[in-house]
């Protein structure tokens, strides 16, 4: 089964990208095969992810190591459930910086202290176990944790699914004011449009393992050309606007076991129309630095049929 | 602890309410309090009261009439299914019950007693044996129906098959009260029992058909008067909860994964005994699956909730509590689990339930773009209390509240060209168990002034902030002394008076980076110390600034007269 299927990208240092979609699309599949952290059943079967000229998919386990943490982390998803309830979050912090750096003890517990102020928390806390942090207090946590290398890209995945309104808002600003601070790329990973809306410069839209749209934020969101962005834009409700009920899409995401022929998005699609369901679109340019996978869009390529590859576990 | 204090508001039938706040607000406490799935420890849920009715309620509770307490009570006992008075039967009415009990035993025990005097042989055994059957009926019948038994509507069959096997005891029991009736007799239970059935087995026949409907006419007439003064309790209660249900927040935890579909939704049809009839049982899940959208229901029913989506999930939990075609749903929280592309379809989904079925929603939600497109009216929650409460327009177009802005302001908005100025609030929200002084919202609001509640704990931590910061020199100890003073000492050889004029000087100059000074009434020097006397403070009521629009927060004046504020 192919979880993610022609996904492709590319980041720019210092700048944030957003990675849409709903549950079960493969967004989280797509930001842990960037680690080369797949579990033991899933493989990234071919493609490149080029880093600083590098091809992580091609270096050694021992090279891949030294540029996890170091040079791209990750917020996991669920700051709740991340932690380790049986070790204080400064160890925690630690254990990176340790393995990493070659540094000593003491000269981490200090960078801790660092980290930790520079997510917001007193620095006297990091004796304190995860259960005496609030959520948002977690993710902060989390956040140093995944700073503790000073990494280059950092992978936020749903950092504020689970959190309050305000808390979320504060997250975000933090992450806003580290990404400006540390000069970091950042890939934020959310179902949460709106999310999206006020933090990143660019946007990727993927539905059902692939990618539908990307483009700068400000364009997908004000001329959405995909007919999924287009009802995912229009899916949520504005407070500042008018009192209707958002627009929503019809039917359910499809299953990556059996998905549909074709485009995967044509069973839900208004504008569906025969060449839909018999091959499937290409992301390609639709409009200056705008790529959408649609065949509404004329030069939009059709994707060459791949030999299925059988893998053995 | 309190997790929910002083929250009163009114749901009109036909009506989308929505409660809003951050998690922890007791928003999901509310609603459970509200259908008793908790117990509240004070106050009233009212359902179906009659306009007039309220109306009477509201002036008593305004007015200072001497039995305002008595009629308050009255009206509760008959609408709100928070009265918890119920065990607590009135010392008269048991007394009259017993006492009619007393008349029973007269009338079955003494008449037949009576009438042995006069005619003598078989006659006498078959009226005491029915005289014992009607006192054991009537006995059972009322004491089991009296509080403090909970009844339900199989109690008076109960009673009446206990009745019988009481009758059956009675001989026996009797043996042992007077020993002297059977003498020299070794006490022998089934002999006693079987010498009786012998000697007058007719009586003994008649005896177990007239105990059990004695028994059960009793409970009946005891257990309507209950319900006539009782109101919503005990017996009506579980009829009530027919009429008011709840969708759960998380569709993937609410479902049983052992039930079917069939199963989920059949229920409470079963439970509620609504239908007994196999194929009118399926006949009715049908019905719900397809009003909660799962076309064909054929294709639903026998299929677990594993091998379902989210959102049919949803609909599944949806179609359960429309099973029993209730009037009141509390929603708490039912789209937040799920994909945005399918919420709206969820949303769609009730609000036509609404129209069709004519149902009142109260809705649980944290978020305020759903609050907006949905709600009638909302209330806004902070830390168990309403700080705002309005129609939709007032509420979010028109926030008076600092919260509420500040909730509103936060909301992203999916238009990257709209961006807003955001206000962040600092912090958490304060643990419900240690709960702020004064305004509840007061440590995180922006626009915090002298009179919202400022503790000697908060000013004393933000002079001994501002004291490791170097800002206040000569001064060594910052001690909150009671909750209304703050005492600070000085470093040996510094004066009172230098120190208390700098004091003075920092805190004009930091009051409005330092909200917490503003709390600071008066800096006074002691001897060798200096104390710092805090302003007085109130909590502000929830002032009413119109029809159903009330606004919690000392800076809202109330439109006409002044609202005396509760003084602590």
């Amino acid at each position: 089964m192919h979880a993610v299927d022609g996904v492709s990208f590319d980041l720019d240092e210092g700048e944030a990208l957003g990675l849409a979609g709903e549950s079960g699309c493969g967004k989280t599949t797509t930001a842990l095969s960037l680690m080369r952290l797949l579990p033991y059943n899933g493989k990234i079967v071919s493609g490149s992810i080029l880093f600083r000229g590098r091809d992580l998919v091609k270096v050694s386990d021992l090279r891949i190591r030294k540029i996890r943490w170091k040079e791209i982390s990750i917020i996991f998803q669920g700051a709740m459930n991340s932690l380790n309830p049986v070790r204080n979050i400064g160890q925690q912090i630690a254990e990176p910086i340790i393995l990493h750096e070659k540094v000593d003890e003491d000269e981490a517990t200090n960078r801790v202290g660092e980290l930790l102020e520079l997510v917001g928390i007193n620095r006297d806390r990091r004796r304190d176990f995860p259960h005496e942090f609030s959520g948002g207090m977690r993710q902060r946590v989390m956040i140093a944790m995944a700073l503790a290398c000073n990494p280059k890209i950092v992978i936020a995945d749903e950092p504020v699914t689970a959190l309050d309104v305000m808390i979320q808002a504060q997250i975000l600003e933090l992450l806003e004011r580290l990404r400006k601070e540390l000069h970091l790329s950042m890939i934020l990973i959310s179902h949460d449009l709106s999310v999206m809306a006020e933090t990143c410069e660019k946007v990727a839209i993927m539905y059902g393992g692939k990618m539908m749209e990307v483009g700068k934020t400000v364009d997908v969101f004000t001329d959405p050309k995909h007919p999924y962005t287009q009802g995912l834009v229009a899916a949520f409700p504005d407070i500042r606007g008018q009192r209707t009920m958002p627009a929503s899409i019809p039917g359910d995401v499809p299953s990556l076991i059996n998905p549909p022929s074709g485009c995967v998005f044509h069973p839900r699609c208004k504008f569906a129309f025969d060449r839909c369901t018999a091959a499937e679109p290409a992301l390609a340019e639709v409009t200056p630095g705008r790529r959408a996978a649609c065949f509404l869009y004329p030069g939009v390529p059709e994707v060459t049929p791949r030999p299925m590859t059988v893998e053995a576990r | 602890m309190r997790a929910v204090d002083g929250v009163s508001f009114d749901v009109k039938r036909g009506e989308v309410f929505c409660l809003v706040g951050e998690s922890g607000c007791g928003k999901t406490t509310t609603g459970k309090a509200l259908l008793r799935l908790v117990d509240a420890t004070e106050g009233d849920v009212f359902f179906e009261l009659p306009t007039e009715e309220y109306r009477r309620y509201e002036e008593l509770r305004a007015g200072r009439a001497p039995d305002a307490a008595a009629r308050i009570d009255a009206i509760r006992r008959k609408y709100s299914f928070s009265w918890t008075e119920q065990l607590a039967w009135d010392t008269r009415q048991i007394l009259f019950w017993l006492g009619a009990v007393a008349a029973a035993f007269v009338l079955g025990v003494g008449l037949p007693a009576l009438a042995a005097a006069g005619i003598p042989g078989a006659l006498v055994n078959t009226g005491f044996i029915l005289g014992a059957s009607l006192l054991c009926g009537l006995l059972l019948g009322v004491i089991g129906s009296l509080p403090p038994t909970r009844p339900s509507a199989r109690t008076p069959t109960v009673l009446a098959l206990l009745s019988i096997l009481a009758f059956n005891l009675f001989p026996i029991v009797a043996a042992l009260g007077w020993p002297a009736t059977l003498p020299g007799a070794p006490f022998d239970a089934p002999g006693i029992w079987a010498t009786v059935w012998g000697a007058s087995s007719f009586a003994m026949l008649l005896g177990v058909i007239v105990a059990p409907i004695a028994a059960g006419a009793a409970s009946k007439i005891v257990l309507a008067r209950r319900r006539e003064t009782e109101g919503l309790l005990g017996v009506k209660m579980r009829t009530l909860r027919r009429r008011l249900h709840l969708i759960f927040q998380d569709p993937y935890e609410s479902l049983n994964p052992k039930q079917s579909v069939f199963e989920i939704v059949s229920e409470p049809l079963v439970v509620n005994k609504i239908a007994h009839d196999p194929e009118e049982i399926a006949a009715l899940v049908a019905r719900s699956l397809e009003d909660a959208g799962l076309r064909p229901a054929s294709e639903f029913v026998f299929r677990f909730p594993h091998e379902l989506s989210g959102g049919q999930r949803q609909r599944v939990s949806i179609a359960a509590a429309l099973a029993l075609e209730p009037d009141f749903i509390v929603a708490d929280e039912p789209v937040s689990m799920l994909d945005v592309s399918i919420r709206t379809e969820i949303l769609q989904l009730m609000m036509d339930l609404r129209e069709k079925r004519g149902l009142t929603y109260l809705f649980i939600t944290h978020d305020l773009g759903l609050a907006w497109i949905l709600a009638d009216r909302i209330a806004v929650m902070y830390l168990g209390k309403i700080v705002e409460q309005g129609t939709a327009e007032q509420v979010i177009s028109h926030p008076k509240h600092p919260y509420t802005q500040a909730l509103i302001s936060v909301v992203p908005s999916p238009d990257p060209r709209h961006l807003v100025k955001r206000t962040i609030l600092k912090g958490e929200r304060p643990d419900a168990v240690n709960i702020p002084s004064g305004c509840r919202f007061h440590p995180r609001c922006p626009v915090a002034f002298e009179r919202c509640g400022w503790s000697a704990d908060e000013v004393a931590e933000e002079l001994t902030s501002l004291s490791s910061g170097g800002r206040l020199p000569g001064i060594i100890g910052i001690e909150a002394q009671d909750s209304r003073a703050v005492t600070l000492r000085m470093a040996p050889g510094v004066s009172a008076g230098v120190a208390a004029a700098t004091l003075r000087q920092i805190v004009s100059e930091n009051r409005d980076s330092r909200l917490a000074l503003k709390g600071v009434a008066e800096i006074r020097e002691s001897g060798d110390a200096i104390q710092v006397t805090l302003q007085s403070w109130a909590e502000p009521p929830l002032i009413e600034l119109g029809p159903g629009n009330a606004v919690a927060c000392h800076l809202v004046t109330p439109p006409a007269e002044a609202v005396p504020a509760v003084t602590a």
